[in-house]
């Protein structure tokens, strides 16, 4: 290995993880045969997240399995999820599993590069020069989107589609542009860029995200078709049973959305990320019971972040409600405390102090009512909006209750819970109120529809 | 059977893990004290292939069998080809050269290619005098991936007759054959003469 990659590999800080002490030795071995000086260990999951929070490393060689049920994909989805991880980071997954390739077929986030054991420090130097080469070229577009500019982010994508730089990456480019486009907020553009790399070879990750583009369009029949055939070819692509669950979220079809995704919930451990979609289909499917022992395992068990969210919290609270038990609602939303509330968004202070008057109705009524303004203007959530419109009608102020569906109505956000409010309504006997708020907003739209 | 193949993989996936475990111990021992020791470090690797390759073999028998496609760099997929055997090369005295159109990349299985690639050219070294030849051509029917070498050539240069012989060329006949483009399938042919005057072992891939 030459002097000037001996260089260039000593300025960059690695981190190792694995279980197994060995193999740790092994890869600290080859990082440092490359000429890396700066070499940090981790044994697992969670300490791997507490040093990456620390101190952003350069490469990251992980290994796939790191015991305790949890994996080095998990691991990665977890870091780019939540962000913790720059996508000018080099994420290598190293495995002496052949079959390894059929398992980065079939996930939406992939590392950069894997490599299968036994490999010489020559051929990891290989694949890591080509890795860090092709973050180097894609620099410009990783700022880009980090700051959401995506403008300059598609000059990017369609100066380089011809360049000669961008030769290597002509592919990469295709799927980049894909996804911006469906980051942007263009889900025509994303499907039209799916179908072309879809005219190549029909890769799942590209049928899925040809299925969510669908989605994006309110297409949900023909994403479902399509996420469906993506499950039946491609049973381990996990992904694709979260996009179906979604997608049967938005076409009102609960029971169908709960079962697909607590089926693949089972089979995937301690994906919380997932536990925390089940808990979300189960309540709109009615099962409160499946949706407060979700919620209990993840308060409980997803402790990579520290404290538990707001969010989570109140889901727990909800879950509680649903299931009829109002005393543990009642300690759940005690948990949240005033200095978290604090930092929280405004949906979250909403729901709060919505759920709070649905506890005890007396003693949050004034300061519910001083929200009445801010409720209208928000532009709240639909979740938020539902907690609200559920506080308004135990609280007898009906005509809050109607406001806020109305305007739930004029958004496409109605869909995903259309039945949980109607069912609100029909709790208070006003079956009546909620079928004219129905009837307003089919006539809007028919007014607003271009004539043809 | 899946019982079956699961022991199997996992047996060979904890021997490969030891094995990672000696080569890096020799690459310490090799960084530490000044040693060269690539023929022990190819001897492990080889090893290892040859177990990968034995349950590749079984999968495919079985019918179990898949690829996983993506689009692959075939410059590096060469460039990579010969890094595994460069010293190999080097210790027997052979030259081995790499020829590949700049920038081209095709849909293929990068890792069995890469082992089908890797077994080609060590059967190469066997019987080579001076220099082998990796190189790739495309045109619009397909990719045609070629290892050339200047020994005595096949004793039988028929496809059927030699992956009788050995897990190897089965291997890399059924990979090919898994490779498909439309009604198109890939295929393996050897023959004798090529650029060097031996053994010529020519993979297509639409």
């Amino acid at each position: 290995m030459n002097d000037r990659s001996q260089e260039l590999y000593r300025n960059l800080k690695f981190l190792v993880i694995d279980d197994q002490p060995n193999a740790r030795q092994s890869l600290r071995i080859c990082a440092q045969t490359m000429g890396a000086f700066a070499v940090e260990f981790s044994s697992g999951y969670q300490d791997a997240i507490v040093r990456i929070r620390r101190s952003t490393p350069d490469v990251i060689l992980c290994d796939y399995l790191l015991g305790n049920d949890r994996s080095g994909q998990q691991l990665l989805e977890e870091l780019r999820r939540y962000e913790l991880l720059p996508d000018e980071t080099v994420f290598m997954m190293v495995t002496a599993e052949q079959s390894y390739e059929q398992v980065v077929a079939a996930v939406e986030l992939v590392p950069d590069d894997y490599i299968i054991k036994p490999f010489s420090p020559d051929r990891l130097k290989f694949r890591l020069d080509r890795a860090l080469q092709r973050k180097r070229f894609f620099r410009p577009l990783y700022q880009a989107k980090r700051n959401a500019d995506f403008d300059s982010a598609e000059r990017f994508v369609a100066a380089h589609r011809n360049s000669e730089a961008g030769q290597p990456y002509r592919f990469e480019l295709l799927r980049q542009n894909a996804e911006l486009q469906l980051a942007k907020g263009d889900p025509v553009a994303a499907q039209t860029a799916f179908d072309e790399i879809l005219g190549l070879h029909p890769f799942p990750w590209a049928r899925a995200g040809k299925a969510k583009s669908l989605q994006r369009q309110n297409r949900f029949q023909e994403a479902r078709t399509i996420v469906e055939e993506v499950i039946e070819s491609s049973p381990m692509y996990f992904d694709a049973f979260d996009l179906k669950t979604r997608i049967c979220m938005d076409m009102g079809d609960y029971e169908e959305a709960q079962r697909t995704v607590q089926d693949i919930s089972a089979r995937t451990g301690r994906n919380y990320v997932r536990k925390r979609l089940l808990a979300d289909a189960a309540l709109l499917n009615g099962d409160a019971e499946t949706a407060r022992s979700t919620m209990e395992d993840v308060l409980q068990n997803d402790i990579v972040h520290g404290e538990p969210s707001i969010s989570d919290r109140l889901m727990l609270v909800r879950s509680h409600l649903d299931s009829g038990d109002s005393f543990a609602a009642e300690l759940a939303l005690r948990k949240i405390s005033a200095q978290s509330l604090e930092t929280a968004t405004l949906d979250e202070k909403t729901s709060h102090l919505a759920l709070r008057a649905i506890l005890s109705p007396d003693e949050a009524r004034a300061r519910f009512g001083a929200l009445r303004q801010s409720i209208e203007t928000a532009g709240l959530g639909a979740t938020a909006q539902v907690d609200v419109i559920r506080a308004a009608l135990i609280l007898d102020e009906q005509e809050l209750a109607t406001r806020v569906t109305a305007a739930l109505f004029s958004s496409d956000e109605i869909r995903r819970v259309f039945k949980q409010v109607r069912t609100l309504f029909e709790s208070h006997g006003l079956e009546s109120v909620f079928r004219d708020l129905q009837k307003q907003a089919a006539l809007q739209k028919i007014r607003q529809a271009p004539r043809s | 059977m899946h019982r079956i193949l699961d022991i199997l993989s996992s047996g060979i996936h904890d021997a490969k893990n030891q094995l990672f475990l000696a080569e890096s111990l020799i690459a310490q021992a090799e960084a530490e004290h000044g040693l060269k020791l690539d023929e022990a470090r190819f001897a492990i690797e080889h090893a290892a292939s040859r177990l990968s390759r034995l349950l590749t073999a079984y999968k495919l028998q079985r019918k179990v069998g898949s690829l996983s496609i993506d689009m692959v760099s075939v410059p590096d997929l060469l460039e990579e080809a010969a890094l595994i055997s460069a010293s190999h090369c080097t210790h027997l005295g052979l030259r081995l050269n790499t020829e590949s159109p700049q920038g081209l990349g095709w849909l293929l299985d990068r890792e069995l290619l890469l082992d089908i690639l890797t077994n080609a050219i060590q059967n190469a070294c066997r019987y080579a005098r001076s220099q082998i030849t990796l190189s790739a051509t495309a045109d619009e029917k397909g990719l045609t991936l070629k290892v050339e070498d200047d020994g005595p050539g096949y004793s039988e240069p028929d496809v059927e007759t030699m992956t009788g012989n050995g897990v190897g060329l089965f291997v890399a006949a059924e990979i090919a054959r898994m490779h498909k483009s439309g009604a198109r399938h890939g295929k393996l042919a050897l023959a004798n003469g090529g650029r060097h005057g031996g053994a010529v072992f020519e993979l297509f891939l639409p």
